[in-house]
């Protein structure tokens, strides 16, 4: 690779960066907190990439035979294996497809220091993983009867016929330790196409059988109140433990 | 300026591997490819299918995760490159590979970030005249204890402390020890290839813009290669097999020893895989944390490219052997 196809290829994946900032794109594959280390890598390779690009034409310009040098080795070209992919496959967020594939996160105990629930009639807006770990760990047991508003994707499962499982995904860094977070609602009287975005009013339903003498996964479920179709999904669509 | 440029201003070798055939056209191709990609995407239906997606999700998200550590690990090692000489390297890391390697590990404390930034910090390292053994314990040390990755262990597992003393411990006795063997083992034989002339010192600025270049698109590269093999197996090797195991502690360790090297999770977020799959023993958690930040898929390339392919030959497996081994260790006394 010579030394102004590095800088173009530098020069690409700066702006291709800063594009997914932009965009808010990058919420698909990373944590939002990463915003900032990735703007600041992008403006660095932006600048090495024009400053390459410049000095390097000013370069074949006095030396015909600089563009013959290698400036970098072969392998450098796969970094433009992931831009291409951005740019064809067009990739998004985790859905339906990965919360079928991975074990979801029941049976961790998240966070047990929850303040508990004042009584309320209108709905509570909270996380998924908080609901999850609210049912499942706190044991004032406050969020019995109190409605909550959840935002989520559809996950449809065979288990789950008359309704879905809503479920968002915990990322502490990158979409690769994605864990689906499950809230199963059952009927729903209504059916809803894997991977749409909902936003739910819901009231916990206490399990007949405490959680920890359940065998298999513990599947913490809801009632429904009400279900609104999200047309747009959120910005920060994945749930931190942090 | 020509003589800058003819001069080998890079200390990374290429190994060879660079058929510059391509020289004018290259860059044109790539512009041709992305927009053809660009224009196709869409029109064609291709790229609907489930698998392919949630693979490139996986792909794209490793690699763009990698990247700011990736930038600032490079951007470290284009200023060691261009303003550190090797006389500086001389006056401030000891010489005796006793207090080297040690105090090595120690500065891993220093450099917030995870496993990608540090191979090519230690390939400048070394090519600027640091003991290979005290570079390698740093690169070991680096991202498996710098305090980021602590408190997130820290996180993932509340009120645990005697895991977060556990993994720190171990994965600091791993760097050492690995240091240690290699210290005593190479008259810095195989890492004599990264020490190619040095810096000149004129133009320093466009000499750290080179090396930093360079050194990004090397090590990214094949971070690009690592990427893509830990999406690939993610969705070959699904987590739920792991359950089959979860009773058995020998084979748990084993088998958490290879998940860490196959899914090459970053090491500030391996705490909160490890903490959910709370099946497993907390020892064989602890050998997940431990190994994953030293060595696996995407490491083990970026090894090969920055260090040669025969030292990523030896240097893998006695890496995994000796994070394993302190990890278990570390887990039966403390745990």
């Amino acid at each position: 690779m010579n030394r102004l196809a590095r800088s173009i290829l530098l020069f690409s994946i700066g702006l291709v960066m800063a594009r997914l900032l932009w965009t808010g794109g990058f919420g698909w594959f990373v944590q939002q907190r990463m915003r900032f280390p990735l703007l600041a890598a992008a403006v660095v390779l932006i600048l090495f990439g024009l400053y390459e690009i410049v000095s390097s034409l000013r370069e074949e310009g006095r030396d015909p035979d600089s563009s013959k040098r290698a400036a970098g080795p072969f392998v450098g070209w796969l970094l433009s294996l992931p831009l291409l992919v951005l740019a064809s496959v067009a990739p998004t967020g985790l859905g339906a497809a990965a919360a079928n594939r991975v074990d979801s996160y029941s049976s961790v105990e998240i966070d047990t220091g929850y303040e508990p629930l004042a009584p309320s009639s209108t709905p509570i807006p909270m996380q998924v993983s908080e609901f999850q770990g609210r049912a499942i760990w706190e044991e004032a047991q406050s969020m019995d009867g109190v409605p909550v508003l959840l935002e989520g994707l559809v996950v449809n499962d065979e288990t789950v016929p008359d309704g879905f499982k809503l479920t968002r995904f915990l990322v502490s860094c990158c979409a690769a330790d994605g864990i689906p977070v499950q809230v199963v609602l059952r009927d729903v009287g209504q059916q809803f196409e894997d991977d749409m975005w909902v936003r739910a009013e819901v009231v916990w339903r206490p399990p007949e059988v405490p959680y920890q003498d359940q065998e298999g996964e513990w599947e913490v479920e809801a009632d429904v109140v009400r279900i609104e179709v999200e047309p747009n999904p959120p910005n920060d669509a994945y749930e931190s433990p942090y | 300026m020509s003589t800058l440029e003819s001069a080998p201003s890079s200390a990374v070798v290429d190994s060879g591997l660079t058929p510059n055939r391509l020289p004018v056209l290259g860059p044109w191709i790539l512009v041709g490819l992305l927009s053809a990609a660009f224009v196709l995407r869409g029109r064609l239906g291709w790229f609907e299918n489930d698998e392919l997606r949630l693979w490139s999700t996986l792909f794209v998200s490793i690699c763009i995760q990698a990247l700011p550590f990736l930038v600032l690990g490079v951007v470290i090692s284009g200023l060691i490159g261009a303003f550190v000489s090797p006389e500086l390297v001389q006056r401030f890391v000891p010489k005796r590979p006793i207090l080297a390697v040690p105090s090595a590990g120690l500065a891993g404390l220093a450099l917030p970030g995870c496993e990608c930034g540090s191979v090519p910090i230690a390939g400048r390292l070394v090519a600027a005249g640091t003991p290979s053994a005290a570079a390698l314990t740093f690169l070991l040390a680096a991202p498996a204890i710098n305090p980021v990755v602590l408190v997130s262990t820290a996180v993932a597992f509340p009120g645990n402390t005697n895991l977060i003393l556990a993994r720190f411990l171990a994965s600091l006795s791993a760097a050492m020890l690995v240091g240690a063997w290699w210290s005593r083992r190479s008259g810095d034989s195989l890492l004599e290839q990264l020490r190619h002339s040095h810096a000149p010192k004129n133009g320093r600025w466009r000499t750290f813009v080179d090396i930093a270049s360079r050194d990004l698109i090397h090590a990214g590269g094949y971070l690009v290669v690592g990427a893509l093999a830990a999406a690939t197996l993610q969705l070959v090797v699904p987590r739920s097999v792991l359950n089959s195991v979860a009773d058995n502690e020998l084979l748990s360790i084993l088998v958490f020893a290879i998940l860490a090297v196959i899914l090459s999770i970053c090491s500030e977020a391996d705490a909160f895989v490890a903490a959910g799959l709370p099946q497993f023993s907390l020892t064989s958690r602890l050998v997940f944390l431990v190994v994953g930040p030293v060595i696996d898929l995407k490491l083990v390339a970026m090894h090969a490219g920055v260090f040669g392919r025969k030292f990523a030959m030896v240097f893998a497996p006695v890496t995994l052997a000796t994070a394993v081994v302190s990890a278990v260790v570390m887990g039966w006394v403390l745990l």
